[in-house]
């Protein structure tokens, strides 16, 4: 099964120069987490999830995970976000890019997401964005082919 | 890659019936909804025939979503900017007794001028993996008149052949960038340049126009079943000898499609694309179903085209 025909063939994006309020409100009207971070051409440069967005903004962020408040933190997260509003996603974006060729398998995907724990793996065309799989994915084309065969 | 523009996508909700009455009492037989706008209908065609296509525009709230993940589920590729309004509905009540359409059509959402920047910048963006871009149908409310030309100027600056398919002033106005291929909507008016399409004459002057403004192919339909081809040296006419045509919703959408299809086929002569693109609108019209038509089935309606050169 090649990953053309399994990725999710949406190419939205953005520029590594959006500034962190329009990141926000793209990542909320398509209710999603992350995105690809492109050039003009379409190739990647880097990730941008929510994830590295408090990751920035919340330096003591794994702390926060065994406390028993996240009130004052909350507030921190607030203060950080107003400040960084206008700051370009490239400081924020991950730019160890794992990515997959379009005509690769799905056992090769997996290996990629489990192994370097990420959620999503942009999907290449000719080195340009063309899609994003996802576990989820591969794991209902899966369970279909079972269906199927049975 | 074909790109396709749908500035003013909508929800199609349709209703079947059994002779519509006004003003009274109608039982729906049957309801269905699905994707539509003249750009998503091109993407679409162009997905039925096996080629790639990636759609662009304007959605808004949970029914732009509903269109997103329809058109990823046909396999088109979607990059679609998300305004704060949500996306129109039109209502097609089929009336499957006389056979008869009737459309309802809502005016589109408000579009900022942000929302306009960003779509440039997507646009931009996806020309670098495109080779033909389809600039189709109405505008939203708050956007310029010249936003196809601004379209057209950007496209041509990225290397990629332009196929502008609108009505008014937006054509007009279009043309002023000289896109590849031009073809008035005339849908509402049945008029372009001033000049009422009636019969051949009617519309191998507005061709000619088309040319005249810049246009490398000008492309005008004449009583749903001929168009008229003009290029700077030559017109062509082409009609269909098959005249069970059921379904003439989309039939437009798929002749623009035909013609994308053909630009990206580089050993595709002139004559050939306008036979392959009339095959698109007739296997689209043969169809009572709102779906496109297989590469195969457009290659059989290939025998029902007659395309023929009037004069240098």
């Amino acid at each position: 099964m090649k990953i053309k025909d399994i990725m999710i063939r949406d190419v939205t994006s953005v520029l590594a120069t959006c500034k962190l309020v329009d990141l926000i409100g793209i990542l909320s009207r398509h209710k999603i987490t992350g995105l690809p971070v492109v050039n003009n051409n379409q190739e990647i440069v880097g990730f941008i999830s929510l994830h590295d967005i408090i990751r920035a903004t919340l330096p003591n962020y794994l702390g926060i995970i065994n406390s028993d408040s996240i009130l004052s933190e909350f507030i921190q997260l607030s203060k950080s976000l107003k400040e960084y509003s206008q700051r370009p996603v490239e400081e924020f974006m991950g730019k160890n890019i794992i990515t997959i060729d379009e005509d690769e398998n799905e056992v090769l995907a997996s290996d990629l997401l489990i192994r370097n724990k990420i959620q999503r793996l942009p999907v290449l065309r000719n080195g340009k964005l063309a899609g994003i799989v996802t576990l989820t994915d591969i794991c209902r084309v899966l369970m279909e082919n079972n269906e199927n065969k049975e | 890659m074909i790109g396709t523009v749908t500035l003013n996508p909508a929800i199609d909700v349709i209703l079947e019936v059994s002779n519509l009455k006004i003003n009274q009492y109608n039982k729906v037989l049957n309801a269905y909804t699905t994707s539509g706008g003249k750009g998503i209908n091109v993407s679409k065609a162009v997905r039925a025939c096996g080629k790639e296509t990636i759609a662009i525009g304007f959605l808004g709230g949970g029914r732009g979503r509903m269109i997103e993940e329809e058109l990823r589920g046909l396999g088109i590729t979607t990059n679609f900017w998300h305004i704060e309004e949500k996306t129109r509905s039109n209502t097609i009540i089929s009336d499957k007794k006389t056979g008869e359409h009737t459309l309802l059509s809502e005016t589109g959402p408000e579009v900022t001028d942000y929302d306009l920047e960003m779509l440039k910048s997507i646009f931009y963006r996806v020309m670098s993996q495109c080779s033909v871009v389809t600039l189709s149908g109405s505008l939203p409310r708050g956007v310029p008149i010249n936003i196809y030309s601004d379209l057209i100027s950007i496209a041509k600056e990225r290397g990629v052949k332009t196929i502008l398919n609108a009505s008014g002033e937006q054509f007009i106005n279009g043309l002023e960038k000289k896109p590849f291929l031009a073809k008035p909507d005339l849908r509402e008016s049945n008029e372009v340049f001033g000049i009422r399409i009636n019969k051949e004459e009617d519309a191998i002057q507005a061709a000619k126009q088309i040319i005249q403004r810049g246009a490398e192919v000008g492309v005008v339909s004449l009583q749903n079943e001929k168009d008229i081809i003009a290029t700077r040296d030559e017109i062509w006419f082409a009609e269909t000898t098959c005249h069970k045509i059921v379904n003439l919703i989309g039939a437009g959408d798929a002749l623009v499609a035909g013609l994308a299809i053909s630009l990206t086929e580089e050993e595709n002569k002139l004559e050939e694309a306008i036979k392959f693109s009339m095959a698109c609108a007739l296997a689209s019209a043969l169809r009572e179903e709102e779906e496109f038509s297989s590469r195969e089935e457009v290659e059989k309606c290939l025998q029902y085209v007659i395309v023929k050169r009037m004069y240098k």
